[in-house]
């Protein structure tokens, strides 16, 4: 293996390679933060490019794409408050205030610098441990799969406001939410009150953009503050002093990446949660956290971009895709002849070994592009309001609106624009109910498969074949009780 | 290494180049004027995804302009579906489908469409057959042993598949139908994690298409028990209908459907297009090294075949929620 990997690092040194995923970086985060244009899209569009380059190329430079993509989606998240995808989330709770309070750069270069570390470290860790990893994978199924999703949403519930029943209360909304549309196991249509628009379900995207960017643009019109500026400044660049405090965070987050990357269909958004929530329980001053605190973008970045390494391994090792990304790099890879599964890294290890060395470099590189490009992004919100503001909205029903070109979902906007503003005059915390209509799909889904493949006996079923599964069960209502007990029901004389 | 990439990227740019410079010469009001879409009702990243990305790539050069995939998910394919359906029936609006979401799902749902009076073919690119697949260290050594011990344990057997009323459910339940089995059939959110399923443990088994078993296969992670239609994939390998599961169900068509009132012009046109497309090498090569095969069969032709699978799924579905 260790001849493989440095006939592999070799192979990697190549300035085509280096050159082909610099583009894909830059264009992965140019597209990531244009609201409404996913990387998936932008990976699909491009796929075919890879075909006609050599693999170390072409693999590379797709890799190079969602790489910059995740990142770029924590751009709009960072500056406008529109975060694009669910992984962007948690990073826009702190990243926006930041800007608010003058200190865009320093949101954006913690968001890079936490990204790029949490990637790195997972992609090394990943190549090193790549077959334990494949055989850990294989330990999960949907009723682990039920379990854990399950304790992320107790967990967020727990750590997302001093009243836990106003979480709850939003959270079983979101799931509602989630209902509607059409029965993923049977088929059945659930509160769709017969509309054809309703059947597919809600969409993501308009809600996100409704409840967590037209709120902050309401505030700023109702202020009608002419002629200020969303921020005076970008702010400095993030110091070294800065960084160090926020490594252990960065690192605790990098391990719950991985972790979570491990597991078959949990991804980015559950780890950036728990990443973010991990850090506000254990930091010493955790009602700092969602008032524009630091740690917290440096902990939702971490761990959603470590998840990265992980994700890949059940692609190489048994050429089963989890997602549609790595769906997409498997059509990349047989395209060019190198066929995923038991025997690649028999017969192809170099070449193997040199995509995941490039993974690594694509990083570093990433670190060099997006370091440079960060000015020139934060200087968005040192316009004016009256020219700023415009371009928001702009942005969210442009943005809304190429997502699936369906008129409807501009209704849907304004609809969750509307209750995200009424959301937030009641103080009631609208990321609970985002998680919940996030997460509900794939949780009833295992959920399902687990009364499934049961049989119809539960408990005979968790205690001989998932006893697994049923201590994480059994655990999670205790451990959303003591979360929350600790972060708001102390009192807070230290 | 630099000049063959160099050389490649420019082969890349020049199809481009031929289809913006056919895009831009003067209009000759002659079909096809601009580019096309495809609508696939399905996600990205699927098998259909991948195949219409090679399918694009490579036809502007027969078509004359260029080709762009839409893909438009949602209600199990009814959304995509539906949209081509009200499109302007003009040839600048395809569906790009497969038999299950049009011929299968009228049956089972509430359709905004007719399935058969709304659209017509234009041409079957390929087709995949699926197997009935076990991890190699199963006790089922051939496919009879799998059905005495199905016989044996009624609901005890645990087949995963790819989704209610997809691809892999629907053999699975034709043979539960034909040999009188009691299955327990697990679903998986797509053939990926139905397969990881099966290699797991988690359930006892499962089928796939020949694009994913291929490497397992060689790996000795699975074995064949049978496989779709009537003639061998594998020569040890028994078919469906030489285990008494008979009937055109095993197989997953991708094909392409017109709105129905397509001018005549355009549907030669485009016909001819994608006759021209398999038998171009670059197409043919692309496509076998993603594991697809290119079965081209012409709008009619397809079409005789639509119709017996309608009359088919039709029996299918009443008689397996009859029960």
């Amino acid at each position: 293996m260790i001849d493989q990997l440095t006939e592999g690092f070799f192979m990697a040194m190549r300035l085509d390679t280096m050159a082909m995923m610099s583009i894909g970086l830059f264009a992965g985060m140019l597209v990531g933060s244009l609201p409404g244009f996913t990387t998936l899209m932008a990976m699909a569009i491009l796929l075919p490019i890879s075909f006609f380059l050599d693999p170390i190329v072409g693999i590379p430079f797709l890799l190079g794409i969602y790489k910059g993509g995740i990142f770029g989606g924590s751009v709009p998240a960072i500056l406008i408050s529109m975060p694009g995808t669910g992984a962007a989330v948690a990073t826009s709770r702190d990243g926006y205030k930041l800007t608010q309070q003058g200190k865009s750069r320093k949101a954006l270069d913690m968001a890079l610098f936490a990204s790029v570390f949490g990637d790195t470290a997972s992609d090394v860790f990943t190549i090193l441990m790549i077959f334990p990893i494949a055989f850990l994978v294989m330990q999960f199924g949907p009723p682990e799969l039920f379990a854990v999703l399950l304790m992320s949403l107790v967990i967020i519930a727990a750590t997302s406001g001093a009243n836990p029943m106003k979480s709850l209360i939003m959270m079983m909304l979101g799931l509602w939410l989630s209902f509607i549309g059409t029965d993923p196991l049977g088929g059945v249509e659930r509160f769709t009150f017969g509309l054809f628009d309703l059947k597919s379900g809600i969409p993501l995207l308009p809600m996100l953009i409704g409840v967590f960017a037209l709120p902050e643009v309401a505030s700023v019109v109702i202020r009608n503050e002419k002629g200020r500026k969303l921020a005076a400044l970008m702010g400095e660049r993030l110091s070294r002093v800065e960084f160090r405090r926020c490594l252990p965070t960065i690192c605790r987050s990098t391990v719950i990446g991985t972790a979570i990357g491990i597991v078959p269909g949990l991804g980015q958004i559950v780890a950036a949660m728990m990443g973010y929530s991990a850090a506000k329980n254990a930091s010493k001053h955790p009602e700092t956290f969602g008032e524009g605190e630091i740690e917290g973008v440096a902990a939702a970045e971490a761990a959603n971009n470590a998840v990265n390494g992980p994700t890949m391994v059940p692609l190489l090792t048994l050429g089963i895709p989890g997602d549609n990304v790595t769906a997409i790099l498997l059509g990349a890879f047989v395209a060019q002849g190198l066929r995923p599964g038991p025997q690649l890294f028999e017969e192809q290890g170099a070449t193997v070994f040199a995509i995941l060395v490039a993974m690594v470099i694509a990083n570093l590189l990433f670190l060099a592009i997006g370091y440079l490009s960060i000015p020139f992004f934060s200087r968005l919100v040192t316009i004016k309001t009256s020219v700023l503001i415009p371009l928001v909205i702009m942005f969210a029903f442009a943005g809304t609106y190429v997502y699936r070109s369906d008129p409807v979902d501009l209704l849907i906007l304004v609809g969750f624009g509307i209750f995200g503003i009424v959301a937030k005059a009641a103080r009631f915390d609208v990321m609970p109910m985002v998680m919940g209509f996030i997460l509900g799909p794939s949780m009833e889904y295992a959920f399902g498969q687990t009364v499934a493949m049961s049989g119809g006996n539960a408990l005979s079923f968790f205690l001989t074949e998932r006893v697994g599964a049923l201590a994480v069960l059994l655990v999670t209502p205790v451990l959303g009780f003591l979360l929350w007990k600790r972060l708001y029901s102390s009192p807070k004389t230290a | 290494m630099f000049t063959s990439m160099a050389r490649k990227s420019l082969a890349a740019l020049a199809v481009t180049a031929t289809a913006l410079a056919a895009s831009m010469s003067p209009a000759q009001a002659e079909y096809p004027e601009k580019p096309v879409t495809m609508v696939i009702p399905l996600g990205a990243g699927g098998s259909h995804d991948l195949n219409a990305r090679i399918i694009t790539s490579v036809i502007p050069s027969y078509l004359g302009q260029a080709m762009i995939v839409r893909l438009t998910p949602g209600a199990g394919g009814q959304k995509g579906t539906q949209e081509v359906a009200r499109a302007p029936a003009d040839g600048y609006t395809l569906l790009f489908t497969h038999n299950y979401i049009d011929m299968l799902q009228q049956y089972v749902e509430n359709v905004p469409y007719e399935p058969l009076k709304d659209f017509v073919p234009i041409a079957r690119v390929n087709y995949a057959p699926a197997s009935v697949i076990v991890r190699s260290d199963s006790p089922y050594q051939t496919f009879q042993d799998f059905v005495d011990d199905a016989k044996a344990n009624p609901g005890k057997v645990q087949l995963s598949h790819s989704g209610n009323w997809g691809a892999f459910f629907v053999p699975a339940a034709l043979m539960m139908k034909k040999l009188d089995l009691s299955l327990n059939l697990v679903p998986h959110q797509g053939g990926g994690p139905a397969m990881q399923a099966l290699l797991a443990g988690d359930s006892d088994i499962s089928l796939a298409f020949p694009s994913a078993i291929g490497e397992l296969l060689k790996a000795g992670k699975i074995r064949v028990l049978a496989t779709a239609g009537t003639t061998r994939i594998y020569d040890d390998v028994p078919t469906l209908e030489e285990v008494g599961v008979d009937g055109d169900i095993g197989f997953m068509h991708r094909f392409v459907l017109a709105p129905a009132g397509t001018p005549p012009e355009a549907l030669e046109k485009l016909s001819a297009a994608f006759a021209d497309l398999s038998k171009d090498a670059t197409f043919t090569k692309l496509m076998a090294r993603l594991g697809e095969s290119v079965d081209p069969m012409t709008g009619p032709e397809y079409q005789a075949l639509r119709e017996s699978q309608a009359t088919a799924y039709h029996e299918l579905v009443n008689d397996l929620t009859s029960q």
